[in-house]
């Protein structure tokens, strides 16, 4: 059975959204540009946009059928939806917006409030709260209501870095502890990654490609826009706040994490910018990684930024970094396809998330 | 204040408040109705709603005073008894209702608008009815714009004149507003006691202009 199939014609200001896709894929990700019709895609399975013409199934249940004048109503849809916005109830407090969904049992909510940590924020108002903390509870309020599908949209964007790893991993602990489809739009493929199953690319109101999201989104980008750094890895070693994530034989990486265990699975994510570049190995230093590295490939934009990606250890097939440097930098070094270098970076810069599988 | 000053502002506040009580729920039936529902002859009804504002108060006595004639619609040839409102306190409320509810239902239409149409399809996304979502979000949120234009309504029909005399005449202690008693006491030269009366009036006109800005402010987040 099709978890999600919909078919959709919507018209919008700038194009007409039409679009088609089925997949059994738990958590499947809407990537593209701001105004592809990401949203709009949301807003019509949720039934908030008139749809010209079309069907929207979640599971064995139809939701929406043009031909056949079948459109559940909004309240009976089963559709969970957490907008950019958030939409809190302004005049509630944050207890009260989780629990007006009555949908579930008060032990589903506690147990949601828990997973979420939501517990010390239940008597605030969503005024008072954070970025951060809003994406908490309006995630809390589509759970609770028992949905068969969550929608989230963009829910890291304008998260300072801090908050996106912390509203990523609550996403992660969704996806794992709570047995509901997700669809995840975003536009920064790192999210995509990181959360997604299979992935569909959004463009001017069309799906222009879908697979797994490292091949299809790596297969997209020139290396001047690609990903930032996401490694897969697990946990060897845990000394205080930091961890020793292994990413390949013998290659460690040591990360400040705070939510990880032993031996777990892990999204090991830096920022290019975070990476330095070094024609050898820096004796006495501060930063925890040092790592030997290969250039494989070079690329410079428009605005005079090199980006290198470097594997890591001699090995075909070790994962790679990015790392961002100036064009003078790039000179000093004489950096080159092939040639041999040593990252550095912090151990403060890795942002560590929990992955189930 | 002498008895018959006392008795005027009770009349006033008496034939408003049931003027209020009339248009209110109308107008805030009507103002959701313009804000958030589409249908056929939208822009009509906003037009018949709108007519009130532009239309001289006399005219409108004149046609509420055909209406309820003997002979007019709702009199007692049409509807076979005596519906006994002309030239009551009763007439005097439905005068001052008709020229209030363009003002509710203007007022109410704005405060329904700015509630974010989203928030109410969220509560119905969490399962909430459309009575639900109703009482419990879209309301609430717009209680202050609605309190505003009930208030503005009373202060619309505390100063009702050219209707109210058409229709419910001047009768001391029965249909005398202070509009009125005001208008009868210029004519009568009676200085002291008009003077009296607008001071009244002038009272009663700012502590409800004082509340509507209160409201207001508190709407759009200022503090007093």
């Amino acid at each position: 059975m099709t978890a999600l199939d919909l078919a959709l014609r919507v018209p919008l200001a700038d194009f007409e959204l039409d679009v088609a896709l089925a997949t059994d894929a738990r958590c499947i990700g809407l990537f593209g540009p701001s105004g592809a019709g990401k949203t709009s895609i949301l807003e019509a399975i949720a039934g908030w946009r008139d749809v010209a013409h079309g069907h929207v199934k979640v599971g064995e249940r139809t939701l929406l059928d043009t031909t056949a004048s079948i459109a559940v109503p909004l309240r009976a849809r089963g559709v969970g939806y957490v907008p950019q916005d958030t939409l809190l109830f302004p005049h509630w407090s944050v207890r009260r917006n989780i629990e007006c969904a009555q949908a579930s049992e008060p032990e589903f909510t506690k147990r949601v409030v828990a997973a979420l940590l939501l517990g010390p924020l239940l008597a605030r108002m969503p005024q008072t709260l954070s970025g951060g903390e809003k994406r908490r509870v309006a995630l809390a309020r589509a759970l609770c209501a028992g949905p068969r599908i969550l929608l989230l949209d963009e829910p890291l964007a304008a998260l300072d870095r801090g908050l996106r790893a912390r509203v990523l991993s609550d996403i992660l602990r969704v996806r794992a502890e709570f047995d509901v489809q997700l669809v995840l739009v975003s536009h920064d493929p790192t999210e995509i990654i990181t959360a997604c199953d299979e992935v569909f690319v959004v463009d001017s109101g069309r799906i222009t490609a879908r697979g797994a999201p490292v091949a299809v989104l790596r297969a997209r980008a020139s290396l001047a826009e690609s990903l930032e750094n996401v490694i897969v890895g697990h946990v060897t070693a845990i000394d205080g706040r930091t961890a020793q994530v292994e990413v390949a034989p013998e290659i460690v990486i040591h990360a400040v994490a705070t939510d990880v265990a032993l031996e777990r699975r892990v999204w090991l994510g830096l920022d290019a910018e975070d990476v330095l570049v070094a024609d050898s190995a820096p004796k006495r230093i501060s930063a925890r990684n040092v790592l030997p590295a290969v250039i494989t490939e070079i690329d410079e934009d428009d605005c005079g930024r090199v980006r290198i990606a470097a594997r890591l250890g001699a090995k075909e097939g070790a994962p790679t970094l990015s790392a961002d440097l100036t064009r003078a930098a790039a000179d000093e070094l004489a950096l080159a396809r092939g040639r041999a270098v040593h990252l550095v970076f912090k151990a403060s810069s890795c942002h560590v998330v929990a992955r189930e599988s | 204040m002498s008895a018959s000053v006392l008795q005027i502002l009770w009349t006033t506040l008496v034939v408003a408040g049931g003027a209020t009580l009339i248009a209110a729920p109308l107008g805030i039936a009507l103002g959701f109705l313009l804000a958030r529902r589409r249908f056929v002859g939208k822009s009509l009804v906003e037009t018949i709603v709108a007519l009130p504002l532009i239309l001289p108060p006399t005219a409108i006595g004149y046609m509420l005073l055909a209406l309820f004639a003997r002979s007019g619609p709702l009199g007692e040839h049409a509807l076979g008894f005596d519906l006994d409102v002309l030239f009551t306190a009763r007439a005097a409320c439905l005068a001052a209702a008709v020229v209030a509810l363009p003002l509710i239902a203007r007022t109410a239409r704005t405060a329904f608008e700015e509630v974010d149409p989203r928030l109410e399809s969220m509560g119905q996304s969490l399962g909430l009815s459309r009575r639900r979502t109703l009482v419990e979000i879209t309301l609430p949120l717009a209680r202050r714009g609605l309190a505003a234009a009930v208030v503005l309504g009373f202060g619309r029909a505390l100063g009702e004149f050219g209707a109210t005399v058409i229709v419910a005449g001047n009768i001391p202690g029965r249909t005398q507003t202070l509009a009125l008693a005001i208008f009868e006491g210029i004519q009568l030269g009676d200085d002291a006691r008009v003077r009296t009366l607008v001071f009244l009036t002038l009272l009663v006109a700012f502590a409800l202009i004082f509340v509507v800005e209160r409201l207001s402010g508190a709407r759009h987040g200022r503090r007093a």
